[in-house]
């Protein structure tokens, strides 16, 4: 028994080693001097400030970076506030066409990207939406996964609590408001940050969408770093980790609310 | 009166619902159900960007099975989805079971864990990039067991596997979460009446943990799947489908003959095939593991 907890013990430090390797690898070249110790093993110095600072200095880095707080922010807070009214209704109250709205919701969760992108590209370009910030935005505004995660949050809201704010004489805007959405926070939060994540890592579309250099996301920016600095591997390792910065820290804070994102649909139902 | 009452009630409700969700349905319209129709639309024409579309009825369809970009391009996306889902899953779990014990050396891995899984894929694409490079990590480990370096991204041979290792890294961080949260959900009771029947730990992980575990496994099963099939980014940004289409997995393909080629009609066609599949393989997987129930 002894034997087995030892021997457990060592697989668990060798595997979550070897899983962390490779950021340690992205840690090493990005804090290298130049390019000529690529290994990712040893550090050869650590040089990650004046390598950011370079990045910060000129280039367009810091673009790339602005344009995806303005999308990853921007739609989160929208597909916050948009997934919470639905999401609410559809649990708690009684409308005409609820059903069918439930089943256009679930029924989206099915489709792929691969089949939407064209003619969504088609819808934005027929609105003169292509090269623009609400083209890159508006598409992927709402998630399905947001309404369903509401929804199924707000079934959990006692009915009495809402009766007795109704005969107290509430309107219904002022339940949502008042008594809904501090209910809903912790879902809420959840999605703002699932939303933010699959947001921040989205390349497909704004590949699709903008063209002008001026409004590319980070990974769209990324994906052309090797030519706009000379195809220096340690400064694009650089663009990478600060890439990987921002979800890492959501993460350290919001870390119970980021597991709860992830296994929801794992555990629930 | 209690009936006047609920109609009294009954209006405001229905006004309010149709104003919170309205937003949204206008959205799913709009961005979801018109380009899902429009897409099985564009699927049975010629449209090509520019031009409009011309109903062509199945050429679309026809065209896919004789076309050897297409074919490649389904063979690689099931191999490319089965060795990145099993790999993964195994080695999430192998991971998950002794993770999820309580302790405090656990509770630290735990949080290290999260580390590659909050990586975005398009961060960790670049840095596996110079991982595979002729001077990197990769060639450098093979070295310490005596193998000469290989060309990771540029072999019409090796690249796939060097995507395959890439995603299995990545996806494993996500899967170990997501199992060892559903594993320390289990009843503890069970655990502890199988202990005094002095259950071994091969038997307790076959006979109670894997059934009590089968909802997540199934979760993470899926996403998996669909994830793999649709995967786009890390032959986008790994090695833009080469070298001679040895990655062009079908999203790519689908991607490349869409914008670069505008062959959008062909292209919705293609990608209705694959929604069709991805549905096929999702319900085969409810199916399985929903048989088991019994």
């Amino acid at each position: 028994m002894r034997a087995g907890t030892i021997l457990r013990t060592v697989w668990l430090i060798v595997a979550v080693g070897f899983m962390l390797l490779p950021v340690y690898a992205m840690l090493v070249v990005a804090s290298a001097p130049d390019d000529t110790d690529l290994r990712g093993l040893v550090f050869n110095g650590f040089h990650l400030p004046e390598n950011i600072g370079l990045l910060f200095g000129e280039g367009n880095l810091p673009t790339y970076l602005r344009n995806s707080l303005i999308l990853c922010v921007g739609t989160g807070i929208l597909d916050v506030i948009f997934s919470a009214a639905a999401g609410y209704a559809m649990a708690q109250l009684s409308f005409p066409g609820r059903r069918v709205l439930f089943a256009l919701v679930i029924g989206t969760l099915a489709l792929t990207p691969m089949v939407l992108v064209i003619p969504v590209f088609l819808i934005v370009k027929e609105l003169g939406w292509v090269n623009t910030f609400q083209g890159m935005m508006v598409p992927g505004m709402i998630s399905a996964f947001g309404v369903f995660l509401v929804r199924q949050f707000a079934l959990g809201i006692p009915k009495e609590l809402l009766l007795a704010a109704r005969v107290d004489g509430a309107g219904e805007f002022r339940i949502f408001a008042r008594i809904a959405v501090p209910l809903l926070k912790p879902a809420l939060i959840t999605l703002f940050l699932v939303h933010f994540l699959a947001q921040w890592d989205n390349l497909l579309w704004p590949l699709i969408v903008a063209n002008e250099q001026e409004l590319w996301p980070l990974p769209v920016g990324l994906a052309n770093f090797q030519s706009e600095v000379g195809f220096n591997y340690h400064l694009t390792t650089t663009a990478a980790l600060v890439t990987a910065v921002p979800p890492f820290i959501l993460m350290v804070a919001l870390q119970r609310y980021y597991v709860a994102g992830l296994t929801f649909g794992g555990l629930k139902r | 009166m209690s009936v006047v009452l609920d109609r009294g009630r009954a209006r405001p409700q229905a006004t309010a619902g149709v104003a919170l969700t309205l937003p949204v349905a206008v959205f799913f319209v709009v961005f979801w159900l018109v380009p899902f129709l429009a897409a099985i639309y564009l699927s049975f024409t010629d449209y090509e960007m520019a031009g409009t579309p011309n109903w062509i009825g199945l050429a679309n369809y026809e065209r896919m099975f004789a076309d050897p970009g297409f074919l490649n391009s389904a063979w690689i996306t099931v191999v490319y989805t089965v060795c990145t889902v099993v790999p993964t899953i195994v080695l999430a779990l192998l991971v998950a079971v002794p993770l999820s014990k309580p302790g405090r050396l656990n509770r630290r891995l735990r949080a290290l864990v999260m580390i590659p899984a909050v990586m975005p894929l398009a961060a960790t694409s670049m840095v596996w990039v110079i991982i595979y490079s002729d001077r990197g990590m990769a060639n450098t480990l093979l070295g310490l067991v005596g193998i000469d370096p290989q060309s990771w991204l540029t072999s019409s041979d090796l690249a796939i596997w060097a995507l395959v290792v890439m995603v299995v890294w990545k996806s494993m961080g996500l899967f170990v979460i997501i199992l060892t949260a559903g594993l320390q959900a289990l009843p503890g009771e069970v655990y502890e009446a199988a202990a005094i029947d002095g259950s071994g730990a091969v038997t307790t992980f076959t006979r109670i943990t894997l059934p009590l575990l089968r909802r997540t496994l199934l979760f993470v099963l899926v996403i998996s799947v669909a994830g793999s099939m649709q995967a786009f980014v890390p032959a986008f940004l790994l090695t833009g489908g080469g070298p001679a289409d040895a990655t062009q997995v079908l999203p790519y393909y689908i991607w490349a003959n869409a914008f670069p080629y505008e062959h959008m009609g062909y292209a919705a066609a293609m990608g209705m095939v694959l929604l069709v599949a991805m549905v096929i393989v999702s319900a085969l997987q409810f199916g399985f593991l929903k048989g088991g129930d019994e």
